[in-house]
């Protein structure tokens, strides 16, 4: 019955290698994005190195934070640089990692292809090294600088400190991968699309954390000019950031037995990560690979599927159009189930979520009251940010459907979106940063200064509709702008920032109500001013 | 050629396909057919080496499926149902790049693929100024196929290869699949377009819920069941029973 051996098809050489191809292969693929609609060759690779440029550009810009620490403490210096390496590096790993380790196209690409795992996963893995250390190398660049002028440095320390942002890299990468192979491990297939996608949100909210954390800690001790890794401030060494900063220290800095220890906890992480990724459990990544070309998966239970159709027929929703209702349940199952859109919001409004809460922790001696009115403001933006990158969706093309149905513009479908992200996000949000103002600050009253904040939700909710950017999911994703929302971000921290401190300020004065007042007057007409415009709203003509 | 013994994918308590046995030599057209969910594109992932048989075993040109999957991967070609390509590539960029996975040569792989674009009708300029995003759907399969023949391989397995391809592509790569299996390749046919499979393939293997129904010539098993077609004798076969009754009844609620 069985065959004899044939020979494989003759093969010439010389042929670049498979790992060069491969590598070459993800980082084209991760440069010029997964997919693309009508771009012709020519531009997408200058269009890709401008932006490539650019982005680089801004991360140089942004380490020039850095001046602020001239004559600080080599410690001081590299903890904040570290912080912030952790904080972007964590934030590109952990978006990009699902979707370069797992993609599910590419299994009927490449899977049956002569290629060996352990190659694809290398290849990703230099591949996201290779981005990361870029991006780490413009963040960095003015502090290696700085980092000369440190009141305890020199010229050791631009040295040392490429070797410990190379290390953190490491570490960084390799950890998000040492997640998934033990998210495999231990969850199996069935479960691995939605752990991925729960493990990329934390990994994203712990790193802005960590990255958040560590520079509040550094301004507080800085002031006295001293940070160092004491009994005192034992918790520095649970912060990634603290042990490479440690490593800095113990060699650029006055090195004493505190920073020796953070640069061994460090190092000895860092081969224990890469140890276990990328050796010890790299097994699992064959697993997960031949995973995503499987296609039987178990059926949803019954109760998690009906939730969201029953949130449709209670009131407000009840009343609303059978069209309204539809896109508030697509929305929502898009928010709690596709893995994509997960991908981008949670870790995108992750920021929003937890910066919030740093201003409270500092409000006990900050201004009273503005960590609360802050915080509402801050959330009050969330369904702006949250609809504007509910628009886009690997399934855009679907959303052919809204247009061939009968209805002059998107009105409905953009309410039922609005709706989508007040219920889900924005009035959870709302509940818990509450409770956390409850625990900080043990003042009631506190609560009283979100409602300036909240005044603002339903008017702010309408602003996507009327840029008309309020229809979900249809867009292609090679269509987000990322400089135009850290544009919008920013300007959304000034306003919410303005807001906050006038209605803290009335607080403080006991004009509050007065000022609430005022507020309220003015947002009303303007909410049904913007609610008449989306009413009327048609469609957008298709290019 | 293709030999599987007992071949078995289950994912849990559901058994994608169960015990499949069967040999195909050299040089054969085999016609891989099955209502939605039999385990057609299961079985065709397993045999390309993607997804791993939880029982029984397979050889491809000698090769065993588990011990040596590289060596299998290497002597078989693929063309899957989604049509999957990378999209920020362009053609040209993506065929070499397939190329360079199976130890091509640059030079090598640019005759190959030319080879191709005058088969297919397409010039050399579409493949390298626009990104596979930017094709349409039969220039992307055409891709896909030039793809999964660029290496030479011993064995095809095609999974509906002609979904998106208009009809002088069609006719032109019917003739090219009989052209390969002359040469002595294995050509195995995975499709619901059952007219073209009864005019294409040498011998058509039916199954259902994973098992296997039928196996023979396709005129053979026609005549043998009395049908008069292959497309009567599949639905005979897989439970399209009342077709035309059931069509009326979906027609009657939009007369009310």
């Amino acid at each position: 019955m069985s065959t004899p051996p044939i020979d494989a098809p003759p093969v010439m050489n010389p042929a670049p290698s498979q790992t060069r191809t491969l590598r070459k292969l993800f980082l084209t693929l991760y440069l010029r994005g997964r997919s693309s609609r009508g771009i012709r060759v020519q531009t997408a690779p200058k269009s890709v190195g401008k932006k490539l440029f650019l982005a680089l550009l801004a991360y140089t810009l942004f380490g020039l934070f850095a001046l602020a620490l001239i004559n600080k403490p080599v410690f001081a210096l590299a903890i904040y640089a570290h912080s912030m390496t952790f904080v972007f590096l964590g934030m590109f790993i952990s978006s990009s990692a699902g979707e370069v380790l797992f993609n599910k196209e590419e299994a009927d690409i490449l899977m049956h292809r002569p290629v060996s795992t352990k190659d694809l996963l290398w290849s990703k893995i230099l591949v996201m090294i290779q981005v990361s250390l870029w991006l780490a190398g413009a963040l960095n660049l003015v502090p290696l600088f700085v980092g000369v002028y440190s009141s305890d440095g020199g010229f050791l320390f631009p040295i040392i400190h490429v070797v410990s942002t190379i290390l953190e890299a490491l570490f960084s990468t390799g950890f998000i991968v040492l997640v998934y192979q033990l998210c495999l491990r231990w969850f199996g297939r069935e479960r691995l699309d939605s752990l991925m996608t729960m493990t990329q949100v934390f990994v994203a909210i712990g790193a802005v954390l960590a990255g958040q954390v560590l520079p509040q800690l550094v301004l507080r001790y800085t002031k006295s000019g001293q940070l160092n890794f004491r009994p005192d401030t034992w918790y520095i060494a649970f912060f990634p950031p603290g042990w490479f900063a440690g490593l800095d220290n113990a060699i650029a800095g006055h090195g004493d037995h505190g920073a020796w220890l953070l640069a061994g906890i460090g190092l000895a992480a860092t081969a224990l990560v890469l140890w276990l990724a990328f050796g010890k459990l790299a097994h699992n990544y064959e697993t997960g690979l031949q995973a995503m070309g499987e296609t039987v998966s178990k059926p949803r239970a019954r109760s998690s599927r009906r939730w969201t159709e029953i949130l449709a027929t209670l009131p407000p929703l009840k009343w609303f159009s059978p069209v309204s209702r539809a896109s508030f349940i697509l929305t929502t199952a898009y928010l709690m189930r596709d893995r994509d859109v997960k991908l981008r919001v949670f870790p995108g409004i992750a920021p929003m979520l937890i910066m919030p809460f740093i201003f409270l922790f500092q409000d006990r001696q900050a201004m009273e009251g503005f960590g609360a009115a802050f915080s509402a403001g801050f959330l009050a933006t969330t369904p702006l940010i949250v609809l504007d990158l509910l628009q886009y969706s690997q399934q855009w093309q679907a959303s052919d459907i809204f247009r061939a149905a009968p209805m002059s513009g998107p009105a409905q479908l953009c309410n039922g979106a609005r709706w989508a992200v007040l219920c889900v996000l924005a009035l959870p949000a709302f509940i818990l940063t509450g409770f956390i103002v409850w625990v900080a600050q043990r003042n009631v009253s506190h609560l009283l200064l979100f409602l300036p904040g909240l005044i603002l939700v339903p008017l702010v909710s309408l602003m996507p509709a009327i840029m008309r950017r309020g229809v979900p999911l249809s867009l292609p994703n090679e269509e987000i702008k990322a400089a135009g929302r850290s544009v919008k971000m920013m300007g959304v921290i000034i306003a919410a920032g303005a807001l906050s401190l006038v209605a803290s300020f009335a607080f403080k004065m006991g004009w509050f109500w007065w000022f609430i007042l005022a507020e309220a007057a003015i947002a009303t007409p303007v909410y049904f001013g913007l609610l008449a415009l989306v009413l009327r709203l048609k469609w957008k003509p298709i290019e | 050629m293709i030999l599987l013994n007992q071949l078995t994918k289950r994912y849990g308590q559901q058994i994608a396909v169960d015990a499949l046995s069967l040999e195909i030599p050299a040089g054969q057209i085999v016609g891989f057919l099955g209502p939605n969910g039999a385990g057609k594109s299961t079985t065709l992932k397993m045999l390309t080496g993607m997804i791993e048989p939880t029982d029984g075993s397979a050889k491809i040109c000698g090769f065993d499926l588990r011990t040596q999957p590289v060596e299998v991967k290497r002597n078989v070609g693929f063309v899957p149902e989604s049509g999957a390509v990378f999209e920020s590539l362009s053609g040209l960029e993506y065929l070499e790049m397939i190329a360079a996975l199976y130890g091509i040569p640059q030079d090598a792989a640019r005759l190959r693929i030319r080879q191709f674009l005058t088969f297919f009708d397409l010039s050399f300029d579409i493949l390298t100024d626009k990104l596979l995003g930017a094709y349409s759907k039969g220039m992307r399969r055409k891709v896909v196929i030039t793809a999964a023949l660029l290496h030479n391989p011993h064995v095809v397995f095609f999974d509906e290869p002609l979904d998106g391809l208009d009809a002088n592509a069609a006719v032109g790569f019917k003739a090219l699949i009989q052209t390969l299996a002359r040469e002595g390749k294995t050509i195995v046919y995975s499709s619901h377009n059952l007219d073209v499979v009864e005019r294409v393939c040498d011998r058509v293997i039916i199954i259902d819920k994973g098992k296997l129904l039928l196996d023979g010539k396709p005129d053979e098993l026609v005549a043998q069941h009395n049908s008069g077609t292959l497309e009567h004798l599949f639905t005979q076969l897989t439970g399209g029973t009342e077709l035309e009754r059931r069509a009326e009844d979906f027609a009657k609620t939009f007369r009310s």
